[in-house]
């Protein structure tokens, strides 16, 4: 049974921030849970999944955001306490329905969680979410801890059925992934039933159609809804002060950014002159409470990630209460104290705090980074980002890239996010040339796929995941197929959403709670779009490179190869190889003419290293997952594989 | 001489546009590869020393090293390069009948010289539509597919460096003379190689004024017929001025001058018409389209022609003195022309060490070919 279902009061666990926000979820008796991974949020939806048959929640991989918002919300309408996750890229993608959802407003609470990436550890932009609350109105909520993560998650789903309209918890990449102590409460008893009443007047919200529409109406009421949450957030419990009555100098934070708050505070041993006003509720600002603290100091500093959200928004307040709290002085991002880009720690705000306080301290000691830089040289290898031993798009790419080399018309790769991103770097062989939004490879392609009468000649690629294919690609594709735009989309098929962790998704034949169900076919769709379809081994390089020629010569319109190999990391395939594989060091022809290091230069994959001492390639038993393909690289035939045994 | 690398290969050929795509830089290694007519580098590869610059036939070919090398002499203005014969000739009744260009003299001596023995294999080139395609010849039979000339610039050495890789000993080569060229420097181990064996069983060069760009002839042909079904091209001796496109529903002309636009611009370097540095070299024979012409050079080229003559494999006879003279002053024309474009634009030296040119030979041999 896992620790989530843990039904004993009062106990405590070591959570994950995610944990602790399907915890919260599961004391609100949430009933239905929907999202689409993404790095750092896809453990809310996982750690819901394990549980969903024993404690009678549907929990699902949606093909998308927008689509899992939309399910969710359908268990709202129906009564059913819904919660929908995403990364901070997904808001964007379910951006649409969120603006239409908030404006007909819902039912049983429902609860949208975005986990940002400020710093973009594992995103392609470091876009926030914090502003969509504003633009859609709706309340925005930020747990500040762990024990927060969990209980402002349930009081979420109230506020959500309080004013009946959808509310935005947003959590970063240290509130999810770090972890702390979280204190349990009770779990409800189901007593789940579905119904979705549409037959009453229709402007009533709990009986009538659930519609933005009639937009002056519903716009005003949302705003009404507003309002609400305004005055409950005036006597939030989630917001806390801690600091002298009169203190000389206010940090405003919410967050992860409260725990760097605290921890700089602490460092310079100023809590006696140092007030921190941690904010839960960061949408609407709470002007009564504001009020309170902004008039005990005239000195300000707003901590936060990315944008000056928080301190924009404060900014108004007080500009707004002047004549009653006097005029301000104000720290954070705009002034440049706090950085604009990236994430915080508790070094950046020591430094912004010890600068303003006029305090003497260095966070990172003069030298000291040269002295670690230094360290670093001489004691570790270089390590530089690459694909996984054994990865299936290492040997994609190789073939794409040898394909356009060979064709020689200067074709290029149009790419999204996905581990296939790397492609852009020397371990993909440098082939990807755009890297934009899911899907977005295909629609740009089939952008170039149309510019032949102004003379663009170059032979044009498009790659996507296979869960990127469902996700966003599908649309790109019809409009390309429609239009009659010649390119060859390369679906990289490794059965799985693996840069996330290998969940599910539409092509495969099991769902999020481990039920059987229909796999949707990329050839068929394809096939069905009126595109020539082929299918692959990407790790068979010679009829991958030579189909794929075949493709770019092919003028034809819209082409698909899909590549369908297993990630190396797969469950199924993890620790498992195929072949066992040697060098034949009489055979190496190391830095000679006739090869120069290929495979440890070139194709580098990290199960091949360079002997400098013997001037010959090893293999390195721990890392290689035999997959075969360097044998087919290497041009002196030293590289061996035999049949795992 | 100095030996460079591939980054010196890619700046002196494929930067200028020199590269013929004969292949003799592919499959040596991983980087250079051949597809559909054009060399492609793959990877770079900072080497400063490769076979594929030392083997490439349009940098730092020193002709004088070479015609030491295969004739004892420097090279000379002979239009016709070193010879010890020219003749006209045909296969023989003991030779397998088959398609051939003019009289099957070349098919003959690949079968017999593979039959003798003489020869392990043969590289050869066969077609697919348009595209040539190198072949490794093994019997008579694979040296009949591949007859009748292709006109069109073709990897063919990519076939000779993966059948030196395979293992293959004395191998037959029929190439156009820029290839010759490229096997010549192949045979004198610039490299160093201790262990060096020369791979060359027997090197029949081919007559050439220049070749087609496969790319550009294929979207020239392409526009005007289905080329899947073609099935043999020619180009019949002066004054015909036309190439001959057969299908299966007939012949088609076309103006040569309108083929002519499809000449890649590394022909008009070109030295050589005959192919001097091979065995031996043969061509068309103006007015005889059963005919060949057939040019003689080394004791190894003599010794195997005068052996298929007398078992049947060829026929040999004088030949006119017209057409002699006109072969001599055809390859002479293009060997000037050449010289005087390589020299105007300075890619002609002598001595220097580390510069990079694209011939190699003595000053007074040039004044004698452009005079």
């Amino acid at each position: 049974m896992s620790y989530l279902m843990d039904n004993t009061e009062g106990t405590q666990y070591l959570l994950m921030g995610n944990e602790a926000i399907a915890r919260g979820a599961l004391e609100a008796g949430v009933r239905i849970a929907s999202g689409y991974p993404g790095t750092p949020s896809s453990d809310i939806i996982e750690s819901l999944a394990e549980i969903g048959k024993d404690m009678n929640i549907y929990v699902e991989w949606s093909t998308n955001e927008k689509v899992a918002m939309e399910v969710a919300a359908a268990g709202s309408f129906s009564g059913l306490r819904s919660l929908c996750v995403m990364k901070q890229n997904g808001v964007n993608v379910a951006s649409d329905f969120l603006f239409h959802l908030a404006g007909s407003g819902t039912r049983a609470g429902m609860v949208l969680v975005p986990c940002d990436d400020p710093g973009a550890l594992s995103s392609a932009t470091e876009g926030e979410s914090r502003f969509f609350a504003r633009l859609v109105e709706i309340p925005l909520l930020e747990p500040g801890d762990f024990q927060e993560a969990k209980d402002i998650t349930k009081w979420a789903f109230e506020l959500s059925e309080e004013i009946r309209n959808l509310v935005m918890l947003r959590s970063v990449t240290r509130m999810s992934h770090a972890s702390g102590n979280v204190k349990f409460g009770k779990l409800p008893r189901d007593g789940a039933h579905a119904g979705f009443h549409c037959d009453g007047f229709i402007l009533d919200p709990m009986e009538g159609p659930m519609m933005s529409t009639p937009v002056g109406y519903k716009h005003a009421q949302q705003q009404e809804k507003m309002k609400k949450a305004r005055e409950i957030f005036e006597d939030c419990p989630f917001n806390t002060y801690d600091g002298p009555e009169k203190p000389e100098f206010l940090i405003i934070t919410s967050s992860a950014c409260n725990l760097y708050s605290r921890e700089a505070i602490s460092i310079l041993g100023v809590e006696d002159r140092v007030g921190l006003l941690k904010l839960a509720t960061t949408w609407p600002l709470p002007p009564k409470l504001l009020k309170g603290y902004l008039s005990k100091t005239d000195k300000i500093l707003i901590v936060e990630e990315v944008l000056p959200f928080l301190e924009e928004n404060v900014k108004i307040l007080v500009a707004e209460m002047a004549p009653e709290i006097g005029i301000k002085t104000f720290y954070g991002k705009n002034d440049g104290v706090i950085p604009m880009v990236g994430e915080l720690n508790p070094d950046l705000v020591v430094g912004a705090l010890a600068q303003i306080l006029g305090i003497d301290y260095k966070a990172i000691p003069d030298g000291y980074m040269n002295k670690a830089e230094g360290a670093g040289i001489s004691e570790t290898p270089s390590r530089e980002l690459t694909f996984c031993p054994g990865c299936p798009h290492r040997a994609s790419f190789w073939s794409i890239h040898n394909a356009l080399q060979l064709d020689g018309r200067k074709g290029f790769v149009c790419g999204d996010i996905g581990c296939y991103s790397l492609a852009m770097l020397p371990c993909g062989f440098s082939t990807l040339k755009t890297l934009h939004a899911m899907g977005s490879g295909g629609g740009i392609a089939s952008g170039f796929g149309k510019l032949g009468q102004f003379g663009f000649d170059q032979p044009v690629l498009a790659v996507c995941g296979d869960s990127t294919f469902f996700h966003a690609e599908i649309p790109a594709l019809i409009n390309a197929a429609h239009h009659n735009s010649d390119f060859t989309l390369v679906v990289l098929d490794n059965s799985g959403t693996a840069m996330t962790g290998f969940q599910p998704h539409p092509g495969l034949k099991v769902d999020a709670l481990g039920d059987d169900v229909t796999s949707v076919d990329i050839a068929e769709i394809c096939r069905a779009m009126g595109a020539r379809v082929e299918i692959r081994d990407p790790f068979d390089l010679e009829e991958t490179q030579k189909t794929l020629n075949q493709l770019i010569q092919d003028k034809g319109g819209l082409k698909v190869l899909i590549l369908r190999q297993i990630c190396a990391l797969s469950p199924e395939k993890k620790a498992r190889k195929k072949y066992e594989m040697t060098i034949d060091e009489e055979k190496c022809l190391g830095e000679n003419c006739g090869c120069n290091k290929v495979c440890t230069r070139i194709f580098r994959c990290p199960g091949l290293v360079w002997d400098k001492d013997k001037n010959v390639t090893k293999i390195d038993d721990v890392l290689c997952t035999g997959c075969g393909v360097c044998a087919d690289i290497c041009p002196a035939g030293a590289i061996e594989r035999k049949e795992a045994a | 001489m100095k030996i460079f690398g591939p980054n010196e290969l890619l700046e002196d050929v494929f930067q200028k546009d020199l590269c013929i795509g004969c292949g003799a830089c592919t499959y040596l290694c991983p980087y250079f590869r051949s597809y559909k007519g054009k060399t492609a580098m793959l990877f770079p590869c900072n080497l400063a020393e490769g076979r594929c610059w030392a083997y490439c036939p349009k940098v730092d070919v020193d002709l004088d090293e070479l015609a030491k090398r295969f004739f004892g002499r420097p090279y000379d203005d002979d239009p016709l390069g070193f010879h010890r014969v020219v003749k006209i000739s045909k296969a023989g009744r003991q030779a397998a009948s088959g398609t051939f260009q003019a009289g099957g003299t070349v098919s003959a001596l690949m079968s017999f010289a593979l039959n003798k023995g003489y020869i392990s294999a043969a590289v050869l080139t066969d077609r697919e539509g348009l595209l040539p395609v190198p072949r490794l010849a093994l019997n008579t039979a694979d040296v009949l597919r591949c007859s009748c000339s292709k006109y069109t610039a073709s990897p063919t050495l990519s076939a000779f460096n993966q059948a030196i890789k395979e293992g293959y000993k004395r191998i037959g080569v029929v190439a156009t003379p820029c290839q010759i060229l490229a096997i010549a420097q192949m045979q004198s181990n610039p490299m160093g190689d201790e262990d060096f064996i020369d791979p060359v069983g027997l090197s029949v060069g081919l007559f050439c004024t220049w070749g087609l760009d496969f790319r550009a002839f294929e979207a020239f042909i392409s526009e005007r017929m289905d080329v899947e079904k073609i099935t043999k091209v020619d180009i019949p001796p002066p004054p015909a001025e036309i190439m001959e496109v057969y299908t299966d529903n007939g012949k088609r002309e076309i103006p040569l001058d309108e083929i002519r636009k499809l000449v890649p611009n590394a022909c008009s370097y070109c030295i050589d018409m005959t192919a001097e540095f091979s065995d031996i070299s043969v061509g068309v024979l103006e007015g005889r389209p059963d005919m060949n012409t057939i040019v003689v050079r080394t004791e190894r080229g003599e010794n195997i022609v005068d052996e298929a003559q007398k078992e049947g494999f060829l026929i040999l006879d004088d030949i006119p003195k017209e057409n002699l003279e006109h072969l001599i002053w055809a390859a002479g024309n293009k060997k000037k022309k050449a010289f005087m474009k390589a020299k105007q634009e300075a890619l002609l030296s002598t001595t220097e060490q580390g510069e990079r040119y694209y011939l190699r030979v003595r000053p007074e041999t040039v004044e004698e070919i452009i005079a």
